[in-house]
């Protein structure tokens, strides 16, 4: 049980360090407030249940209609990736550069209508365009099913099925430590740097002569790539997507709790803020009815859960703004030179 | 028929979006809890009705009353963050979470409801109750009959009162306000109160025309940003314009699209008021109220 | 009539002005010149509670009211009239009128209304109209005439003449040498027009970089050596 438990945590813990990292570089650096979040998660969803799957309709050459048919086609692909793993490794790059080509895209094209926006408006309107995307995945079963869901192929047919739970963690937490590195790398080059610099003052950095909407689709397209990796992975994992799991509370409200909580501007500080998450959540599923019981709570245990949060959060923000660990100032080679010429004397 | 329930549907956007713009216009805050404060009303209105057999219509009052307190909390749990000189940012998330507050407390409520009325009380409507009149649904005539009450009053109180007068002073420049004596801050917690109090209100006449859930303001929040971004959220009249603009097109696009394509299309009816809002950002990023018309008129017969 | 002692203020952590002692005597005007960003719509700012005081004392009518928020001073008797944006656009010059007597009763209102209406006629013809509509010299004359309907005791005002003709700027000139005789207004004036505003003063301050440069009579400033250089634009002080 216990052993089960820690893996649910970790599993959780690398989806959503994942979704947490790209909303830091996009909120935390670059001050985009992107309450759009769940979008690009969602359109990893749509990148496995809406092309992948029908990829494997066409290959498979299965009849009937969408929803049906993907039953048949992943069962189908399951039995192939059972006798060949590297099939099932296969499905998972592919299902991982479908997401981030087409989060990628969306991400860029999400952003553009901001173009004129101040930080108000922006975030009301990322926010709106992604709910009803969300509308329309939940209505429209054509895409990805909608509320009555469809299924995707397990990568891992060939793990016996005690083992697949850890497998599974392995590989998502082996991604997100790739991600990890990623995000690292790239926001300490200059364009880390930039952001920061549009996140305090818009105007500094058009003096320089940057063009502020340009850094905008770059951040929100690779926001985006990235916060559809996880999503496609959280697809993969469950088997199968059922549209109404991309709500805007589990998918942008959450990772901004993360972000805050951990502090923004720090990954570090980020993972920090997942795991605190991460292990409330998963205690919380795992042994809601047993709260639920002994505490006799007369409802289920997900409102008072959504209540919780929803406090913690104002707590953050009244008591620890800048999160567990806050952001640290940047420090570029030549500033490093200098204390250390400062420190020596 | 389709224009009725179009009608109906703007008018209670018209009550949501003006608490939303005001409040903005007082503080600075985008609210996105103005969608649950009016399901806070609609349950208020169920638990009367299952448990006292009290008509919805007739606790209008009771549900002014307690969303003026669910308004006034808001604002007091935002208080500390706004004397700190959040960003809007900060204090956008600030609403997000109080919002999911309101939905956690709504859903456990419903259960709760659903326990004491012994059924299952977490979807609902009042269609059932309501009455007709020369073949129209009295929720039109109520929602109209409350919306020029509305107006009336605020005319009344924004025009002939000293308070009023204040209040206008105040959402123009706050600080000339306070020069002159007023107390700014008594003006936004009024703010916060109407706006709390007209959602609840709108809340108590949604379930005569749609299905309630606990999620129902999430999905009614985008419609009333769009009819305080549309019209304006730097005045009170943006509200009004904005509220039937949405409401109206919202239903009626909808309405046709679906006569021409099949009924899936109703599920589009948030995305219309999404293009509509984008558009409006685009061309005339601080609404209809807030285009300079005589700019406009220049440009037009100079080219 | 108030007694500024030691202060200290600023904007959250970027403190503008230092050590500050000034007097400013009942029934006179007292005039702040000095270059541009030394600090003095600051000054008038910090007397009225608009900015952050760090320490020091504002004694008015024996009382330190540094800590008495700006909606009160209204109440002391205090007006203060910004240097942009002193009336609300939005409402006619009848209601702006009204709005600053907000702190009076109704009759009283009245009263003051008419007086500051005597005292400003020209905007006996306007008052239906938006005060956003207005020409800059109404608009002036709207801010003063407001200052008189609240009854204060002390009067203080940003830069008024900025950005009027010099034929408009002494009419307000004018009026408010008449604001102190007729109805013996403690005023505090910042102006761009140094010279100009000295020669209606009775007091002056000199402010450079958020410190008091020179104090004295309006004469001795006059005639004062770096005032002169100053104001020929000599020396940058
Ligand atoms: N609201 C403000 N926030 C921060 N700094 C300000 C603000 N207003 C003025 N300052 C700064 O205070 C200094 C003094 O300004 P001010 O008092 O307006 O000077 P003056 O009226 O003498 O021209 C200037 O450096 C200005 O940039
Ligand atoms: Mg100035």
């Amino acid at each position: 049980m216990i052993i089960e438990i820690i893996s649910l945590i970790l599993l959780w813990f690398g989806i959503y360090y994942i979704v947490s990292l790209s909303l830091n570089m996009e909120f935390g650096y670059a001050g985009i407030p992107n309450f759009g979040k769940a979008l690009s998660v969602l359109v990893g969803a749509i990148a496995v249940g809406g092309i992948l799957d029908r990829l494997l309709i066409l290959y498979f050459g299965v009849g009937g209609d969408f929803i049906t048919g993907t039953t048949y086609a992943t069962s189908m692909l399951n039995d192939l990736i059972a006798s060949n793993p590297i099939v099932g490794i296969g499905i998972l790059i592919l299902a991982i550069i479908l997401a981030s080509i087409l989060g990628f895209i969306v991400g860029a094209i999400f952003i553009l209508p901001s173009a004129k926006l101040k930080e108000d408006y922006l975030g009301v309107t990322l926010l709106a365009i992604s709910e009803a995307v969300f509308l329309i995945c939940m209505y429209n079963l054509n895409i990805i099913g909608g509320y009555y869901g469809i299924s995707t192929p397990d990568i891992l047919a060939f793990v016996p099925g005690e083992y697949r739970g850890w497998a599974f963690t392995g590989i998502v937490l082996f991604i997100a430590f790739l991600v990890y590195l990623f995000f690292e790398r790239l926001l300490n080059t200059p364009f880390g740097r930039v952001l920061r610099a549009m996140r305090e003052n818009e105007d500094t950095v058009k003096a320089f002569g940057r063009d502020i909407m340009m850094l905008r689709i770059k951040t929100m397209a690779i926001g985006s790539a990235i916060g559809a990796i996880a999503g496609a992975l959280y697809s993969l994992y469950t088997v199968n997507i059922i549209a109404n799991a991309f709500t805007r509370v589990e998918w942008t409200f959450f990772p901004f709790l993360m972000v805050l909580l951990g502090g923004k501007g720090n990954n570090k500080g980020v993972a920090l803020g997942v795991l605190c998450y991460v292990v409330v959540k998963v205690l919380l599923d795992v042994y809601k009815y047993n709260l639920k019981y002994t505490l006799n709570i007369p409802f289920e245990p997900v409102w008072l859960s959504y209540m919780l949060f929803g406090v913690l959060m104002l707590l953050i923000l009244y008591y620890k703004p800048s999160g567990l660990i806050p952001e640290k100032p940047i420090i570029t080679p030549p500033m490093k030179k200098k204390i250390m010429e400062i420190s020596n004397k | 028929m389709i224009l009725e329930g179009a009608i109906i549907y703007s008018n209670l956007l018209v009550l949501l979006a003006l608490g939303l713009t005001l409040t903005y216009i007082t503080t600075n805050v985008p609210n996105f809890a103005q969608g649950s404060y009016a399901i806070v009303g609609s349950y208020v209105a169920l638990t009367l009705l299952k448990l006292f057999d009290i008509n919805p219509y007739l606790s209008l009052p009771v549900l002014f009353v307690v969303g003026a307190v669910v308004g006034l909390i808001t604002y007091l749990a935002l208080k500390p963050l706004l004397k700190r000189g959040a960003s809007v940012e900060i204090l956008m998330i600030a609403t997000l979470a109080i919002d999911l507050i309101l939905l956690g407390a709504i859903g456990a409520y419903s259960e709760i409801l659903s326990q004491i009325v012994g059924s299952t009380q977490a979807k609902f409507v009042f269609a059932n109750l309501d009455f007709t009149l020369f073949g129209f649904k009295g929720i039109l005539f109520v929602s109209t009959f409350v919306i020029i009450l509305l107006l009336i009053g605020l005319y009344l109180l924004l025009y002939k009162t000293k308070f009023g007068i204040a209040l206008r002073a105040s959402m123009e420049n706050p600080s000339l306000a306070q020069t002159m004596g007023i107390d700014v801050e008594k003006t936004r917690l009024f703010s916060w109160i109407l706006s709390g109090a007209l959602a609840c209100v709108a809340g108590g006449l949604l379930p005569f025309m749609q299905e309630i859930v606990p999620s129902t303001g999430d999905l009614i929040i985008i419609s009333i940003f769009a009819a305080s971004i549309v019209g304006g959220l730097r005045h009170i009249s943006g509200a009004l314009i904005g509220g039937y603009i949405i409401g109206l097109s919202e239903s009626l696009i909808t309405y046709y699209l679906s006569q021409a394509f099949g009924t899936g299309f109703l599920v589009y009816g948030k995305v219309i008021s999404l293009i509509i809002m984008i558009l409006t950002l685009l061309i005339a990023p601080y609404g209809i109220t807030g285009v300079d018309w005589r700019k406009v008129k220049k440009m037009l017969f100079t080219s | 009539m108030i007694k500024v002692k030691n202060l200290n203020a600023g904007y959250g952590k970027l403190q503008i002005l230092f050590d500050v002692n000034a007097k400013i005597e009942k029934g006179k005007i007292t005039t702040v010149v000095g270059p541009n960003g030394s600090g003095k719509s600051t000054f008038l700012k910090t007397l009225f509670g608009l900015t952050k005081i760090y320490s020091g004392e504002i004694i008015f009518k024996d009382k330190n009211i540094a800590k008495v928020p700006p909606h009160q001073k209204a109440r002391m008797k205090i007006a203060y009239l910004p240097q942009t944006n002193n009336v609300f656009a939005n409402l006619t010059v009848e209601e702006n009128l009204k709005i600053a007597g907000y702190v009076l009763d109704k009759d009283k209102v009245k009263e003051r209304i008419e007086i500051a209406l005597n005292v400003f006629p020209e905007l006996k013809d306007v008052l239906k109209r938006k005060a956003g509509t207005l020409s800059g010299g109404q608009r002036q004359f709207l801010a003063m005439g407001m200052a008189l309907v609240r009854d204060a005791e002390v009067l203080m005002l940003d830069e008024p003449t900025a950005q009027l003709s010099p034929k408009l700027a002494e009419v307000i000139f004018e009026k408010i040498i008449e604001m102190r005789d007729e109805f013996g207004l403690t005023i505090l004036l910042v102006e761009q027009n140094a010279k100009r505003a000295l020669e209606i003063s009775d007091n002056g301050y000199m402010f450079v970089s958020g410190r008091v440069a020179f104090e004295g009579t309006a004469e001795e400033l006059l005639n004062h050596e770096k005032f002169k250089e100053y104001s020929l634009g000599i020396t940058a002080i």
